[in-house]
């Protein structure tokens, strides 16, 4: 409706600046002719002016002339009738009407002129133009602005309608498949169509959400159940031994024993609980953990400060390589948290031959900044490479060896907190690299 | 040591309790912090255990109560969030310590004997002593019967962080938290090798007795027995 109107309005307003324009060029034409014929009449008098009439109505011309005699009798020009309905404008301006023998037919033309009387007062004479078109095409055009108007009009109520009854199903639609996923039809997705409009666009990231959710419950699925699996072998161990010791009627000593041995279990699940705790924490994305330039050398420093002593204990080399100082925006225990379970990883599996050595390392290469730990040891097979990085998962051949299992999630989680990548690369000729890629702005 | 325990659980209540005791303190307890409150107000204790969590009023405004009485009373929270922020949260609220559930009871105990000394005697003396062993803070030289011990840098911290605790035991979390300030768990032995690299300079080249002990199942102490 208003866009019909508007509509209407807009084009009545051009319509009406460019027929004004073209009027007044053509009036001024006019004008122009009437100066003409002044001087035509000053200089060839009475007789100049009837064959400069003559001579300008005996071709097709949009001019009309009517001239007149001092007793208002015809003398000579294109209009053969007197003219009608003579409308006389304040300035100077008349409008007519008078009647036109086209091929037989009587025709009432419309004419816009001026009267230029000659200084004697002899003569008369009529000077203008033909408006017929203008008044046809002003006509016309207000009865098809109308009509358009009405059309627009129309058009919009009833698309407006059809949309707004389509856009209320939509909507409806995505209400119900929401009632379907509050039920507990988790699997459920919104519905969509081809279309990007901004309907489309919001049940489009809503089910992304809502597969990030999937994603994220199923994830949990995984690790309750593998907490269950994994949490349960040791808390058997501790029951068994109790168990065992009580009811094997043992002296003070054995008691001892047994109990010492029920706190190291005891332990090692407080560890692996609290790993657990704190990769979900990480990675539930609720975490709330301050990110601050933490300077890598310093961090790499510190850790090979720490951990120096005990590889050497074992007489594995520790080197460490970082040449500039390289400043990222991150949390600063949670990446010296991950580069000591690296550490601790190749200094207890990576560690296995001759001349054991670990290199610690960082650099940056424009935007993308390195951060690896690599050890010479036997490396990893490519079959491997995804399992190492599920949870609770040791490759048999460590399965003797203590630890959680949790070591290398905790530095992936650690990797995602910072926006990373995680890369395990088998060095030449022997050796794991294992490498964190962070994206930072330089 | 007089020592009130703020805990609602009966359970964990009666076994920290026994194990305090054990331990040679005096322990009171209060299953709320309304009560702890009143207790706290009411007698002269050495230290204070509070629960972060706790029905009535919570361990945080427990302590914040405390704080604005102006006492410099000790206290520890033990909190089931363990993270670090909600440590330095507790910290922040004026607790001296924050131990996260679980813990180990030596862990506790240490702690809680770290913070009453400390609050006994904060001294700001520059040369910290035990037995013929010296430390100056100012001119950062160790020396043991009278011989100057060459020291790395985070081996002089550690030692420092000793000698402020004497006949104290510190655990290992302690000192990794004290001494490198990370806040997690090493799966190695890896603060074993650095006591050990200490040990080799302030006790093997001398033949005066050990002063740095292992102490089972608990951590390390530097002592100094007569």
């Amino acid at each position: 409706m208003l866009l019909g109107l508007s509509v209407g309005l807009v084009l009545m307003f051009l319509f009406f600046t460019t027929a004004r324009d073209i009027e007044l060029e053509a009036d001024q034409k006019i004008i122009e002719k009437v100066e003409d014929l002044n001087n035509i009449y000053l200089r060839y008098r009475e007789q100049g002016l009837l064959n400069y009439i003559r001579s300008e109505t005996s071709r097709a011309t949009l001019d009309i002339y009517r001239l007149y005699d001092s007793q208002n009798n015809y003398i000579a020009g294109n209009i053969k009738s007197e003219p009608k309905d003579v409308k006389v404008n304040d300035d100077g301006w008349i409008e007519f009407a008078y009647q036109v023998n086209e091929n037989g037919v009587e025709k009432v033309h419309y004419g816009r002129g001026r009267n230029f009387i000659t200084p004697r007062r002899n003569l008369r004479l009529i000077v203008g133009r033909v408006v017929n078109d203008e008044k046809i095409l002003k006509e016309r055009f207000l009865y098809s602005s109308l009509w358009s108007i009405i059309i627009i009009i129309f058009l919009g109520i009833f698309g407006g309608y059809i949309l707004s009854r389509n856009f209320l199903k939509r909507i409806s639609d995505i209400n119900k498949t929401s009632k379907k996923i509050m039920d507990g039809n988790l699997k459920e997705r919104l519905p969509t169509t081809k279309g990007k409009d901004e309907l489309n666009q919001l049940s489009s990231n809503l089910n992304e959400m809502l597969d990030r959710l999937d994603s994220l419950m199923t994830n949990m699925k995984e690790v309750s159940d593998n907490v269950a699996h994994d949490l349960r072998t040791p808390l058997n161990r501790i029951r068994t031994n109790l168990e065992v010791t009580l009811m094997s009627n043992p002296d003070i000593d054995q008691y001892k024993k047994s109990f010492e041995d029920a706190l190291v279990e005891t332990d090692n699940l407080i560890k692996t609980f609290n790993s657990i705790l704190s990769i979900s924490k990480v990675e539930s994305g609720t975490s709330d953990l301050d990110r601050n330039p933490v300077s890598l050398k310093e961090l790499i420093l510190n850790m090979h400060e720490l951990y120096e002593p005990i590889a050497e204990s074992d007489g594995i080399k520790l080197n460490y390589e970082v040449n500039d100082d390289i400043i990222i925006n991150g949390n600063y225990n949670l990446l010296s948290q991950a580069l000591a379970n690296l550490i601790e990883n190749a200094i207890n599996y990576g560690c296995s031959n001759d001349n054991p050595s670990i290199n610690v390392g960082a650099k940056q290469n424009e935007n993308l900044l390195s951060l690896w730990v690599s050890d010479n040891g036997i490396g990893i097979k490519d079959v491997d490479k995804d399992k190492v990085l599920e949870r609770f998962v040791r490759l048999d051949s460590s399965r003797s060896l203590k630890g959680s299992g949790l070591g290398l999630n905790i530095v992936s989680s650690a990797v995602k907190f910072h926006e990373g990548t995680l890369k395990l690369i088998n060095a030449k000729p022997s050796g794991l690299i294992i490498l964190i890629e962070i994206p930072v702005e330089s | 040591m007089h020592i009130l325990l703020v805990e609602d659980d009966n359970e964990t209540a009666s076994y920290l309790m026994k194990g305090l005791k054990e331990s040679g303190h005096v322990v009171d307890r209060a299953s709320d912090g309304k009560e702890g409150l009143f207790m706290a107000f009411d007698s002269n204790f050495d230290a204070l255990i509070v629960d972060r969590m706790l029905p009535e009023l919570d361990g945080l405004t427990l302590i914040t109560k405390i704080r604005e009485r102006n006492s410099d009373i000790p206290i520890i929270i033990l909190s089931a969030l363990g993270e670090v922020d909600e440590r330095v949260k507790g910290l922040k609220y004026g607790a001296d310590d924050y131990l996260a559930k679980p813990f180990s009871f030596s862990e506790l105990l240490a702690r809680l004997d770290a913070v009453i000394r400390r609050n006994q005697h904060d001294n700001n003396n520059s040369l910290l002593e035990l037995g013929d062993l010296k430390l100056d803070l100012l001119s950062r030289r160790v020396e043991r019967e009278g011989q100057i011990i060459d020291l790395q840098p985070r081996e002089y911290k550690l030692l420092e962080f000793l000698l402020r605790r004497p006949n104290q035991v510190v655990t290992r979390t302690m000192l990794l938290e004290g001494v490198w300030e990370y806040h997690f768990d090493p799966q190695t032995n890896v603060i074993d090798v650095h006591i050990s690299r200490l040990r080799s300079k302030i006790d093997k080249p001398f033949k005066g007795k050990q002063m740095l002990f292992t102490e089972r199942g608990a951590g390390y102490a530097l002592r100094y027995d007569e």
